[in-house]
């Protein structure tokens, strides 16, 4: 699941694949906040999960994220 | 105010004749027509438009910038770094606070208007995108170049559509003669090429209908012209004062000695039929400028190519500009670039006085004869101390600049 939320990060949001590791933070990745509500509607149309911006918001990591998509069923 | 010496000492451009100054100027010295069938416009009654030719955002401003912008600020974006390398700026270095940016756009970000659009009908308002707003508002122009380069002064946004750009210049003199900023980045961008303001256009009546000749379609006073193509690009001027420009040791490439400006008060689309308005703004930049009417060696004509503004535009020259001035229209290459029109024109025009050379009217079979004037057939050499840049917009505004040699 982690390649794929890479994956979208780096071909919808444009994000630098190298920047992309399950530690990194909302910061090193350069994530603002609209870019999360893109990121929550993306997940949304891609792997079937509803997460909102502000569940995005209080994770800590990209690791975190993944984990909150797969509590919510995300599909691949 | 007036009086006022204001130095270009930067110019960047995408237009439909290329990615630059270099191969813009020379599409426009050559008179290589650009107009060409647009895929984009299939199905409609008019399927041509100039274009900007390989514009790969990704690869010029880099993909993570560029998602998020609309086409029109990508542009700006692209002629600005272009016109500040030219200039001998290096915004690490500058004070960003005296550093303004005024910029012109007649119709902001429809292309991502159109695409949000179709996303609200067919998957609902809970997909709309957030960036929807931030993408297409005209004045996100102006922000995204201060952005960009850290320019922190005055910052805004003027819109009197078809002489947008024209008027931005205007102002950006304005805000020099006024000591508000050393430096101002100014000029337009515009990018409305997009299936619904193209058939708006057209049931106006507005647009050339020659698809199957494009390249013959924008014929600016030419007896068979019918109307303009709709062109995109960038235009953008570094200003500043000429004292400071020469002092800093830079090129002074032309100087805006003046800028006038008028309102029709007629009608939403039709110019004034005496073209009163256009000659109130012409006689006023002369005054600005301290010039008289006779010492215009030169215009670079709004010239649209549409029945109407190329006759009323040519007996205002002709009854305003004793000198005999020699006329181009740099449309019939460029097509009708719109609230960016002003900007690549006022380029052009720096050019043709830097280098006595004034471009050709593409197309321009047979003069009409209501039009007389001189206007230039070919690429013609010819010291050019004074020459003027008009422009006239949708609503009646009118905007014109006295450009003349360093």
């Amino acid at each position: 699941m982690f390649e794929q939320f890479k994956s979208l990060l780096v071909d919808k949001l444009k994000v630098s694949p190298e920047l992309i590791t399950p530690e990194a933070t909302r910061e090193d990745i350069e994530l603002d906040s609209l870019a999360v509500v893109e990121l929550s509607l993306m997940i949304e149309s891609e792997f079937q999960a509803s997460v909102s911006d502000d569940e995005l918001l209080e994770t800590q990591t990209v690791g975190e994220m993944v984990a909150l998509m797969e509590s919510r069923g995300a599909k691949i | 105010m007036a009086g006022t010496d204001v130095a270009v000492t930067g110019l960047g451009l995408v237009t439909p004749g290329g990615i630059g100054v270099g191969p813009s100027w020379a599409a426009v010295r050559s008179g290589r027509a650009t107009a060409a069938v647009d895929p984009v416009l299939e199905h409609h009654p008019v399927r041509i438009s100039c274009r900007v030719p390989g514009f790969d955002p990704d690869a010029l401003i880099g993909a993570r910038r560029a998602v998020r912008l609309d086409r029109f600020s990508q542009f700006a974006l692209v002629a600005a770094h272009e016109a500040l390398a030219d200039a001998g700026l290096d915004p690490r270095t500058w004070d960003g606070a005296r550093v303004g940016v005024v910029l012109g756009c007649g119709g902001g970000g429809p292309t991502t208007v159109e695409a949000q659009h179709e996303v609200l009908l067919t998957r609902g308002p809970g997909r709309v995108s957030p960036l929807l707003l931030p993408m297409q508002l005209p004045n996100m122009l102006a922000g995204q170049v201060a952005i960009e380069f850290g320019a922190t002064g005055p910052n805004l946004v003027v819109s009197t559509a078809c002489a947008s750009a024209t008027t931005a210049i205007g102002m950006a003199r304005d805000l020099l003669a006024l000591d508000r900023c050393d430096v101002v980045l100014t000029g337009g961008s515009e990018a409305m090429i997009t299936p619904l303001v193209m058939a708006g256009f057209a049931q106006m009546g507005a647009l050339s209908r020659r698809n199957d000749d494009p390249a013959s379609a924008s014929r600016p006073f030419d007896v068979d012209r019918d109307g303009f193509v709709a062109g995109e690009g960038a235009g953008i001027l570094v200003l500043e004062r000429a004292a400071d420009a020469r002092s800093r040791g830079a090129r002074v490439r032309a100087r805006v000695l003046g800028y006038g400006a008028s309102a029709d008060a007629h009608h939403m689309t039709s110019p004034h039929p005496d073209g009163t308005g256009l000659e109130a703004a012409v006689r006023a930049a002369l005054a600005d400028a301290g010039a008289a009417p006779g010492d215009v060696r030169h215009v670079n004509a709004h010239g649209t190519s549409t029945p109407l503004n190329d006759a009323i535009e040519a007996a205002v020259v002709k009854r305003t500009l004793p000198g005999d001035p020699l006329v181009t229209s740099t449309k019939g290459v460029t097509g009708h670039l719109l609230g960016a029109a002003g900007a690549v024109e006022a380029a052009f025009t720096v050019l043709t006085v830097e280098q006595s050379l004034v471009p050709p009217t593409a197309n321009l079979t047979t003069r009409d004869p209501v039009a007389d004037i001189k206007v230039a057939e070919e690429a013609t050499s010819m010291p050019v101390d004074l020459a003027l840049s008009q422009s006239c917009g949708f609503g009646g505004q009118n905007a014109v600049l006295a450009i003349a040699s360093a």
